[in-house]
């Protein structure tokens, strides 16, 4: 059975055909790029979506070369996300699902993220760090759900990232921006807060003290490395606080941020301290993409036949990861 | 006796010692090789320190902890009493979850904020034990007091899925040294800690 999975929570639109056996057939993004020094526009990024829906839609089947008639089920992303945008992928698929009359699933953005990472990377029962615009949260599966170890009490990883790079003047998403400039530092730390309270970390004060720092008269390249020493050592301690608890011997890291070099770095140091293996998810996949949507609906489709009327075909903006029930696990 | 490593966690390595003719531990923080070195030495020297002192206070608050025999802020080393039972996490239980939450109320009480208060920092023999005040500081906030019962509330809801009534047990403990009022006032507020979380429903 072919999938066609929808994503659309954020700035990343994409369409993918995705197999029974997880193998991606097709998986077609276009993202919305904000202008310098600002972030995601709900409204233009919807726009954007919708301009580039038709089209990614019809290059998925294409790439994959199949039609619609080959296609069994849709997903589409139903939340955590930006309203307005989650809108647009959930009237792509409406749209399909209806004229076609195909199943419709909905999908937990955040749980896709993780069983396509999971997939790839062939981890059985991993201890996870989703980390991304989204969500910053170290995840482990236990009775039926996956549960949340630790997370941050504030702003996200990404977040953190976007809003100082944003403060510098660059446009979202700013971690690979702030990546190479910290690699241009010469390694000078300049003290910033550092805040894990037992498996859960804050960024909000780091945030305020980075930005004030930049504004001063730090270098931007040793405040970016500053920051990104900090902000990573409160996950890699998170995460091997987390992994000590459990005892997991698999560690996986999904989402945006997951590209960073450094982060790795430092959680594959994380790990072989507590003698874990580190899977990442791929840097193609790490960030948004519908074949995480496709994916999980697949599996959700197959173990359960659940799917939704059209009537009942809701987005939600908020939707935590620890709510959605998994039963394929 | 020849220092043995008896565990590595998360934080420091433990090896068990002989400290006058008697079985102690010793608590090391080691140099985490993923952390920048003056950021390391920072939090090591710092947690290290804290971490003594807070044990020391915890018992006049009348909450067991380990003796504490020695402390040296440079290595990062305290050396301390060796505490014989087993470690919660292991052995959960609701009446237990009662115990921590009597443990939490009476930290709470002398304004001492534990900072990592989870079910592998307690162990269980004839009495509880509270280890790793590393994270701990003195605040009269309630807002800070929260933050030590949502990350308690975290652990039970994850690791401890499977033992019902683990949290409400964990309250009833908690009022029976806080009071009623207080509990509610605390609970009110761990409440809307949640609720900053990310996607948090408001209710």
């Amino acid at each position: 059975m072919l999938c066609l999975g929808v994503e659309s929570t954020a700035h990343t639109f994409g369409c993918s055909i995705v197999d029974s056996t997880g193998k991606v057939l097709s998986d077609e993004r276009d993202l919305y790029k904000a202008p310098e020094g600002s972030g995601i526009h709900p409204r233009e990024a919807s726009r954007h979506h919708m301009e580039v829906s038709t089209g990614l839609f019809r290059q998925s089947l294409q790439s994959a070369g199949v039609s619609m008639k080959d296609v069994g089920i849709v997903g589409y992303s139903a939340g955590p996300g930006l309203g307005p945008c989650l809108r647009v992928g959930a009237v792509v698929a409406r749209t399909v699902a209806g004229f076609n009359k195909k199943p419709l699933v909905p999908v937990n953005h955040a749980l896709g993220h993780l069983e396509l990472g999971a997939m790839l990377t062939g981890a059985s029962d991993p201890l996870v760090l989703l980390v991304s615009g989204g969500h910053t949260m170290i995840l482990a599966f236990s009775h039926g759900r996956w549960r949340v170890f630790g997370e941050t009490l504030d702003i996200t990883a990404g977040q953190l990232l976007d809003q100082f790079g944003r403060a510098l003047g660059f446009a979202s998403p700013c971690g690979g921006r702030i990546e190479q400039l910290a690699v241009q530092s010469a390694g000078k730390y300049l003290q910033l807060p550092y805040i894990v309270k037992g498996n859960d970390v804050s960024f909000s004060g780091l945030l305020t003290a980075a930005i004030r720092l930049a504004s001063g008269r730090a270098q931007v390249a040793d405040t970016c490395y500053s920051l990104q020493e900090t902000a990573f050592a409160m996950l890699a301690e998170a995460v091997e606080r987390a992994l000590s608890f459990t005892g997991k011997k698999e560690m996986m890291i999904v989402g945006g941020v997951a590209a960073n070099k450094r982060l790795a770095q430092m959680l594959e140091a994380a790990c072989s301290r507590q003698g874990a293996k580190l899977f990442v998810c791929p840097l193609k996949f790490a960030g948004d993409n519908g074949a995480q949507i496709a994916w999980t609906a697949i599996q959700e489709y197959q173990t359960t036949k659940k799917h939704v009327k059209m009537e009942k075909s809701f987005v939600q903006q908020s939707w935590r990861l620890d709510t959605v029930d998994v039963s394929w696990r | 006796m020849q220092p043995r490593l008896e565990k590595r966690g998360a934080e420091a390595d433990i090896y068990l010692v002989e400290w006058s003719g008697r079985q102690a531990v010793s608590k090391v923080r080691t140099p985490k090789p993923y952390r920048h070195e003056e950021l390391d030495a920072t939090i090591r020297k710092q947690r290290t320190v804290h971490e003594a002192n807070f044990m020391s206070a915890a018992k006049a608050a009348g909450v067991m902890t380990p003796f504490v025999h020695f402390v040296d802020p440079v290595n990062a080393e305290i050396i301390m009493e060796f505490v014989e039972g087993e470690n919660v996490r292991d052995t959960m239980t609701p009446d237990l979850c009662y115990e921590m939450g009597c443990y939490a109320a009476m930290l709470h009480a002398s304004n001492i904020i534990h900072g990592d208060l989870t079910t592998s920092n307690f162990i269980t023999n004839k009495k509880l034990v509270l280890l790793d005040f590393g994270l701990s500081y003195y605040s009269e906030r309630v807002e800070d007091m929260a933050t030590d019962i949502r990350l308690i509330k975290e652990v039970f809801t994850s690791a401890h899925i499977a033992v019902k009534k683990a949290f409400p047990r964990f309250v009833e403990g908690y009022a029976s040294v806080a009071g009623r009022k207080r509990t509610e006032k605390i609970l009110e507020n761990v409440k809307e800690i949640e609720q900053r979380g990310r996607y948090a429903r408001v209710t």
